[in-house]
């Protein structure tokens, strides 16, 4: 009798919660992964020591791109509860059962520009071994981003025009961040994106592994592979946009295709491959973008400027005759200005502020030579 | 005082281009005899205005050396936090002069500002001597234009620095300081110009050069543009601020650059050839050196020395 009486409470209390999840966290849960995954201290102490957190921040899931996707239409090898333990992770290619596309009437998916990305010189297996596991995943760059956090709720204004067609107001609420953070410009700053590129292009180990991995090889890797970052800062186009200037030319805007740009920062390339927006018979128009009169000869002009002397000793010695020139002129006329004071002083020159003269001082050795009082 | 022949021709040169009348000649000749032979007596007893006592530069020179240096220091300021990106105070200072998108607004502006002031000057270093020429008033040792005895005077004042030697030579309105100073000034502008230029417009001089030398120009106008202002930062710094300023006898400040005048000592000690024009040209000067100088007894029997040359070290007299 207790124990169903008390079993009668505990279901209640599980209905209670999976209902209340769903008006709680601003997306339903109707597969109730929360029931384990609202937990903060959920996790585990992997064989290699990592500590891995399997918790989900409902009031943050709430506010992601994600959130009208049910769980298991990307985690897809969740049978049942509680499940088994996972090997593969999500797939970006994966194709929802929930969401349709409204313009084809298919399933949505990634799968578009997954296989585009997957041509790119960036492509990669969800699980790569080597040296593919240094490339980037989908979720190196997109982390489920946010949407605007000053957008919480739709203003009344928007709604209500929404609503004239879309007739169901909750439909407008859930789809609303969706559509106006693409009418909006969601593009990284210049500032992140050339942070997100240097995450991977200005780490010297694994610049290194891909290096040594060439030479054995035998494969031909980037001229400006190994210093991408650092001289790409050391340009004019890295010294601006780092103080936040956003007008000049970030990494994409030369290494990605401009003719639809969401697409192709997916395809990027290296500069020997023709499709390459970098390659050397397509290089001016690229730079065309911005340089109005950028021709053939503009083309030449090294945006990855080095100065060591290997790869350019013409600037390497030009810079070692412009600081010994600097050092000279510089230690020379210190030198003169010294040699100056002293001789001047001998002869009673001093300093003072007032009297419109300086020579009151008494000479050292010549008493002939001073004031006439 | 027995003028040296270049001093005297330079006195006679004065006269004949003032047309000089035989009463003034004499007087000038007067004064001239009554001056010490030691400038360094001569220059301890005058009375200076230390706002300044001589005509030195027009009203025309102050304002481009006004223009100049607002312009330089504040295209200094813009420009080297974003040169020397990666050094502790770059972006401090880059803040302070309102960050990239203020501070390029500022130097493209002050760039304008600097390449206008520099046509102003060319006009004014042109028209000036031009209608000096036509007036017969020109004289090249009155200019800025450096020759061989700039390199005279350079070494004799080292060896007076060093104490080998027993006054200063007798330099022009010019000295060689100042010479070398205006003429790394002229360059360094005309490297910051068309440097500047070259990161304005890029692909304008890549179009205009040849394939061959595009990247090559581009990469040393990358490297000239940054070296080229550190190093004028640091000349002015310390060499410029030093001898218009901390310089013992130009101590506060020197005002020439305000009111376009010299101080008389200053004149007579490192200009003295210019001294000797302004007393020709000057009719009050003259009358109050002379007055001065029949006043004071400056010149010293056994003090007096005729002939520096024959000077040993430190000016003491050589063992006969």
């Amino acid at each position: 009798m207790t124990n169903r009486r008390s079993g009668i409470i505990l279901l209640c209390l599980i209905v209670t919660g999976v209902l209340y999840s769903g008006a709680l966290y601003a997306f339903t849960d109707e597969e109730g992964c929360l029931l384990c995954h609202k937990y903060p201290k959920m996790g585990r102490v992997t064989e290699d020591g990592a500590r891995r957190t399997y918790y989900v921040m409902p009031h943050v899931f709430g506010k992601t791109v994600h959130r009208n996707v049910p769980c298991r239409d990307c985690h897809s090898y969740i049978k049942e509860l509680p499940h088994r333990e996972v090997k593969t992770g999500v797939s970006c290619n994966a194709e929802c059962h929930s969401i349709k596309n409204p313009a084809t009437g298919k399933n949505f998916s990634h799968k578009p520009i997954y296989d585009a990305y997957r041509k790119s010189v960036h492509g990669r297996d969800k699980i790569a071994e080597g040296l593919d596991n240094d490339k980037p995943y989908c979720i190196t760059c997109h982390t489920n981003p946010l949407y605007n956090p000053a957008e919480e709720s739709v203003p009344r204004r928007v709604a209500d025009r929404c609503v004239v067609c879309h007739e169901d107001r909750e439909f407008v609420e859930a789809w609303y961040n969706h559509t106006s953070r693409r009418i909006r410009d969601v593009k990284r700053s210049s500032i992140e994106i050339v942070a997100l590129c240097s995450s991977c292009h200005g780490d010297k180990k694994l610049i290194e592994r891909h290096m040594k991995a060439a030479a054995e090889k035998g494969e031909e890797l980037g001229r400006k592979f190994p210093v991408a970052a650092e001289s790409y800062n050391a340009s004019f186009h890295g010294k601006v946009t780092r103080y936040g200037f956003n007008k000049a030319a970030n990494c994409l805007d030369c290494h990605a295709d401009y003719d639809n740009y969401y697409l192709s920062v997916h395809e990027i390339r290296p500069s020997r491959d023709p499709l390459s927006p970098m390659y050397e018979d397509k290089r001016h128009n690229t730079c065309q973008r911005c340089h109005k009169y950028a021709n053939e000869n503009y083309a030449t002009l090294d945006p990855h400027p080095t100065k060591d002397l290997i790869s350019n000793p013409f600037i390497y010695y030009a810079e070692e005759i412009y600081n010994w020139v600097a050092y000279i002129v510089i230690a020379g006329l210190i030198g003169l200005a010294v040699i100056e004071t002293i001789g001047r002083r001998r002869d009673g020159v001093c300093w003072r502020l007032k009297r419109g003269s300086s020579w009151w001082r008494r000479s050292r050795k010549r008493e002939d030579r001073d004031r006439v009082e | 005082m027995k003028l040296s022949d270049e001093a005297q021709k330079i006195l006679e040169t004065s006269m004949r281009i003032n047309k000089t009348s035989d009463v003034e000649r004499k007087e000038i000749e007067d004064v001239i005899h009554l001056m010490p032979d030691d400038r360094v007596l001569l220059y301890k007893n005058v009375v200076s205005n230390p706002i300044g006592d001589l005509p030195r530069y027009s009203v025309h020179i102050r304002v481009q050396h006004m223009l100049t240096f607002v312009t330089f220091l504040a295209l200094a300021f813009t420009g080297l936090p974003v040169a020397f990106y990666n050094h502790v105070w770059a972006e401090p200072l880059n803040t302070l002069v309102g960050g990239v998108d203020v501070s390029r607004v500022i130097h493209r502006t002050l760039a304008v500002a600097m390449i206008m002031t520099m046509i102003y000057h060319f006009f004014t270093i042109t028209l000036g001597p031009l209608v000096q020429m036509f007036k017969g008033r020109f004289e090249i040792r009155r200019t800025i234009i450096p020759l061989m005895k700039d390199l005279r005077d350079f070494k004799d004042d080292l060896l007076y620095f060093a104490g080998r030697r027993d006054q200063r030579p007798t330099m022009d309105k010019f000295m060689y300081k100042q010479k070398l100073h205006y003429f790394a000034a002229a360059f360094g502008n005309i490297v910051m110009v068309v440097s500047g230029s070259s990161f304005l417009f890029p692909d304008i001089w890549a179009s205009i050069l040849p394939v061959s030398i595009a990247s090559h120009f581009q990469e040393l106008m990358r490297l000239s543009h940054p070296h080229e202002a550190l190093l004028a930062l640091l000349v002015i710094a310390f060499w410029h601020w030093y001898n218009v300023h901390l310089a013992p006898g130009r101590f506060p400040m020197q005002w020439t650059f305000l009111t376009g005048k010299i101080t008389r000592e200053h004149q007579i000690e490192e200009h003295f050839l210019e001294y000797l024009r302004n007393l020709v040209e000057i009719p009050e000067e003259r009358s109050y050196l002379y007055d001065l100088l029949t006043a004071r007894e400056l010149r010293e029997e056994g003090h007096v020395h005729e002939d520096p040359e024959s000077m040993g070290p430190d000016g003491e007299e050589p063992a006969s």
